[in-house]
């Protein structure tokens, strides 16, 4: 960690950032003759996506900040806010102390992005062309961009490729260009908007790896959203939860994960769960907090799990094995009180990280 | 560049050019080559597509011209010879013609530069950097012009040799600065058109009726005169048919223009007009994207 | 085989047909506006050819015209050259421009890897282009019926859509060629481009075919449009009967033959060898 607990610099502030969204919906080219809808429709009614409600956050030069959160939960919106892509319709974000409604140019000139998924370069151009191109677009001066370019592909072992399309790279060499463009420009602030969506293990490991090293060695200030709670763990010096457009709460993951007690937190891993599992817990323990049930890829060995998060969990653990025992559930494991990122956001928010209800 | 406050000294400063410098001029003329020669390598990148591309203005003038020749059973026509003073069917075609691949640099090229780094998936990251996103725009148009500038020169080599062209040689130089006049009025008219890409989905529909009109509204095949009076008073508002005019009046030995008034002021106040108005749409339509928050879809 | 299974497999297979005309339409009346637009624009693109012709030959009919086309009225035989050509389009563009629609949306791989025979799922494809193509055409008929001056009388629907049916069958074998190009090679589009100039100038679309070089009308009668103009023209603008025209529909049915079985033969041996180098659905 490069900044200090005292500093009060702030590389990304947000003050009230809004952000609603218009939905749509599409009826079909005979839509108009289905009056009965239309009737039913209330007038004056406008179907709305509150992306971002008012978000108020301050992240410190330096930091590797999280932004934890399921999908539709903001994030995305959040990140092309403060990277002037997207314009909010209430409140403004002060980046690396320039306003990104007043000041967009420099708000640019300050940050890079990575965006998670295949297609963000070109397929056509080889890595060298790729990242000198976008160094144009940053303004950097030819010779100086030649340079860094060279640098950027010697600190990511892709010199030896420099000069070989995009199109015959792999999916996590192609991310890795995505974080050399980014970084070509030496910006003080990194925006990362789930650099590990779609990568394997071990390229995840490495992408990972280079994000610390970013924070820690070079300084930079890194704001990564991500719906990997493995990510914003072991990462982050701070995190924020979000969900529904709203910060829930910020601090630093231990402390997040200690609002959650030992003693509040069962989970049982385990296969063929019915469907009712969870009503049916609620009304064997109705004092409890939270029961939850997160589907696991059961046909490719990663079982589901049942959390049971509150005041009395851990004395519910016997009636709540046998309960499904009785329903010829297969159990393969129990934990108690080791809670994660996943619980804490479980906790504050009521919802799960892979984004359902 | 503005300092940071006082809550934000320990802020990294950001060296970028910015705002009416001679540093920050560079630098945008320079993302407007690199956009341009990044255009190349791509297109290069399918050597089939480039070379047909290079053969597409001369098949679509090669029907014209035959066709005329049918008419008339011969190269020349006593009704054009009435109309404008020159009775050359090919000579007056081929002058025509020479300008339809540039209207494509307009409304395809510039048009739908943006919509192309949408279908690319790299708009939005072209989108955060400080370069405007004009030299976005201008950077199609360059390669754009030189891509038809190959096809034009293949033109004049083929229709030359096969046909035989009569042009005065005294009037080329005139007749090169109308048509750069009217390249300056065509990319303010391309700039428009690219707003088009960033709203619509559809917007190549739109674009492919602008380009019909264009086409028809400009005297390529035939002159100004058999337009209704009321298409020959709208294509004033253009600047392919006053450039047409231009520089068949220099090129051509006893051409009648059909238009009075000066071609080089007429083409300077469109100039000026469609690039002062494709600019204020292109912006609005920016901001207004980026408040639906549309830009990467495609 | 009994001749239930037999009966059972053309049901399936008549499905698949089916199913995909449906698909295709429905994509199609998902875009109301590009529906209108090719409806009523291709028009626009003609227009300049009438506006040519009146002003080198100052009217409406021209007897140089009539000496090589055998009709005087060059504005008709634009015309007609411009809808029929759009079935060319349609054909040429609309099956590769399909699959590679479904290569960018990935469902290319679960189409392929289904038991089906693939080339029902192209006939499906290529109707559904081909009813569009229809639709479009007889749109833009009756905008030149009523703008420029076409007479159609009742006797030559019949065989017009019989000479057009032929064109169509012809196409699809093009197409079929073009699909199986576009299983291996990304730039099977281009192919699609070429074949549309080749179309444009050999073909008789703006221009008696007799105006043309004696080796470009080589070219030119290998072209199953060639043959459908001349017999469309010959029925509107010459006011032939079919019996008439026996000699340009015998050869029509020989060049569609051997597009179809070409087409066919292609096709089935780039779909094994794409599965074989798994280029398959590349994009």
């Amino acid at each position: 960690m490069v900044y200090s607990e005292d500093s009060d610099a702030y590389s990304i502030r947000t003050v009230n950032l809004t952000k609603v969204f218009g939905r749509k919906k599409h009826s079909g080219i005979f839509g108009f003759l289905r009056r009965e809808k239309k009737k039913e429709k209330s007038r004056g009614e406008k179907s709305v996506t509150v992306a971002l409600d008012h978000v108020n956050t301050e992240i410190r030069s330096g930091e590797l900040f999280g932004l934890l959160g399921p999908n539709g939960a903001g994030k995305t919106t959040l990140v092309k806010c403060l990277s002037t892509v997207l314009i909010p319709d209430e409140g403004t974000a002060i980046v690396n102390g320039f306003d990104i409604m007043k000041q967009t140019s420099m708000v640019r000139a300050s940050i890079g992005l990575v965006i998670g998924g295949e297609r963000t370069l070109y397929w056509k151009l080889t890595a060298r062309d790729n990242l000198l191109y976008f160094a144009s677009l940053y303004k950097m001066p030819r010779k100086h961009a030649r340079e860094r370019v060279d640098e950027l592909l010697e600190l990511l072992n892709l010199a030896d490729r420099a000069d070989e399309r995009l199109e015959d790279y792999s999916t996590g060499m192609r991310q890795k260009i995505a974080i050399a463009r980014a970084l070509v420009h030496d910006p003080p602030i990194l925006l990362l908007d789930e650099p590990t969506l779609g990568l394997d293990p071990v390229f995840s490991r490495q992408i990972r790896s280079q994000i610390r090293e970013l924070s820690e060695k070079q300084g930079k200030t890194i704001l990564l959203a991500t719906h990997y709670m493995e990510e914003a763990d072991q990462l982050c010096d701070r995190t924020a939860i979000i969900n529904d457009g709203k910060i829930v709460a910020v601090d630093t993951p231990n402390r997040l994960k200690a609002m959650v007690k030992e003693t509040e937190l069962v989970e049982v891993a385990c296969y063929n769960p019915p469907p009712d599992t969870e009503s049916y817990l609620r009304t064997l323990c109705p004092k409890v907090e939270i029961i939850t049930l997160i589907h696991g890829e059961e046909s490719k060995g990663t079982p589901s799990r049942i959390k049971i998060i509150g005041g009395n969990a851990e004395e519910r653990v016997g009636a709540v094995l046998d309960a499904l025992r009785k329903r010829n559930v297969q159990i393969t494991s129990l934990n108690i009180g080791v809670p994660t990122l996943e619980d804490a956001f479980i906790k504050l928010t009521g919802a799960k990280l892979t984004g359902e209800g | 560049m503005k300092k940071p406050n006082d809550k934000t000294h320990r802020l990294r400063e950001v060296s970028c050019p910015t705002g009416w410098t001679w540093t920050n001029l560079k630098a945008e003329l320079r993302a407007i080559w690199e956009n341009n020669v990044k255009e190349w390598k791509i297109e290069l990148a399918y050597p089939v597509a480039f070379i047909r591309q290079c053969f597409s203005p001369l098949v679509f003038l090669l029907p014209f011209l035959i066709y005329g020749l049918v008419l008339v059973g011969g190269r020349f026509s006593e009704n054009l010879l009435k109309l404008v003073g020159t009775g050359d069917i090919v000579t007056f075609i081929f002058t025509g013609y020479i300008i339809m691949g540039f209207i494509g640099t307009a409304v395809w090229a510039m048009g739908f530069s943006i919509r192309k780094e949408q279908w690319y998936g790299t708009l939005e990251s072209i989108y955060i950097t400080p370069t405007s996103r004009l030299s976005l725009v201008f950077g199609m148009a360059l390669h754009s012009t030189g891509h038809q500038a190959i096809g034009t020169l293949l033109q004049i080599v083929v229709i030359y040799s096969v046909f035989g062209l009569a042009l005065k040689i005294t009037g080329m130089l005139p007749a090169l600065l109308i048509f750069a006049l009217m390249m300056f009025a065509l990319y303010g008219f391309g700039i428009l058109i690219s707003s088009l890409g960033l709203i619509l989905k559809e917007g190549w529909i739109v674009a492919e009726g602008l380009h019909s009109i264009l086409q028809i509204l400009s005297p390529v095949a035939y002159p100004l005169l058999v337009l209704p009076t009321v298409a020959q008073q709208a294509s004033s508002v253009f600047p392919t048919a006053p450039a047409l005019v231009g520089m068949r009046t220099f090129l051509i030995e006893g051409y009648r223009p059909e238009t009075v008034g000066n071609v080089f002021l007429h083409l300077l106040a469109l100039s000026a007009a469609w690039i002062l108005f494709g600019i204020f749409i292109f912006r609005l339509a920016d901001v207004y994207v980026r408040k639906r928050g549309s830009l990467e879809k495609y | 085989m009994t001749r239930g299974e037999a009966l059972l497999g053309i049901k399936s297979d008549l499905f698949i047909v089916w199913s995909e005309v449906v698909k295709n339409i429905k994509f199609l009346l998902a875009y109301p506006v590009v529906f209108v637009f090719w409806a009523i624009f291709p028009i626009f693109w003609f227009i300049p050819f009438i506006l040519q012709g009146q002003a080198i030959v100052g009217g409406l009919q021209s007897q140089s015209f009539a000496e090589i086309a055998g009709t005087p009225e060059f504005i008709p035989f634009v015309v007609l050259g411009s809808i029929l050509n759009s079935y060319v389009m349609t054909s040429l563009y609309g099956m590769g421009e399909s699959i590679r629609r479904e290569a960018y949306q990935g469902t290319l791989d679960y189409i392929l890897s289904s038991p089906c025979n693939k080339a029902y799922i192209l006939i499906g494809k290529a109707l559904s282009e081909s009813l569009a193509s229809t639709i479009f055409a007889l749109s833009q008929m009756v905008i030149c019926i009523v703008f420029f001056g076409i007479n159609v009388t009742l006797g030559i629907i019949m065989p017009t859509i019989f000479i057009i049916t032929l064109l169509i069958l012809g196409l699809y074998g093009m197409a079929l060629m073009l699909a199986a190009a576009s299983l291996q090679f990304k730039q099977a589009h281009d192919l699609a481009h070429t074949l549309e100039y080749v179309f444009y100038l050999f073909s008789p679309v703006r221009y008696p075919i007799e105006s043309l070089p004696l080796w470009a009308q080589i070219v030119g009668k290998l072209l199953p449009l060639t043959y459908a103009l001349i017999a469309v023209r010959s029925l509107m603008l010459l006011k032939l009967g079919l019996t008439a025209l026996y000699a340009e529909i015998i050869i029509l049915i020989l060049i569609d033959t051997a597009l179809i079985v070409i087409g066919f033969y292609l096709f089935n041996r780039m779909e094994e060898r794409t599965k074989k180098s798994g280029v398959i659905s590349q994009y």
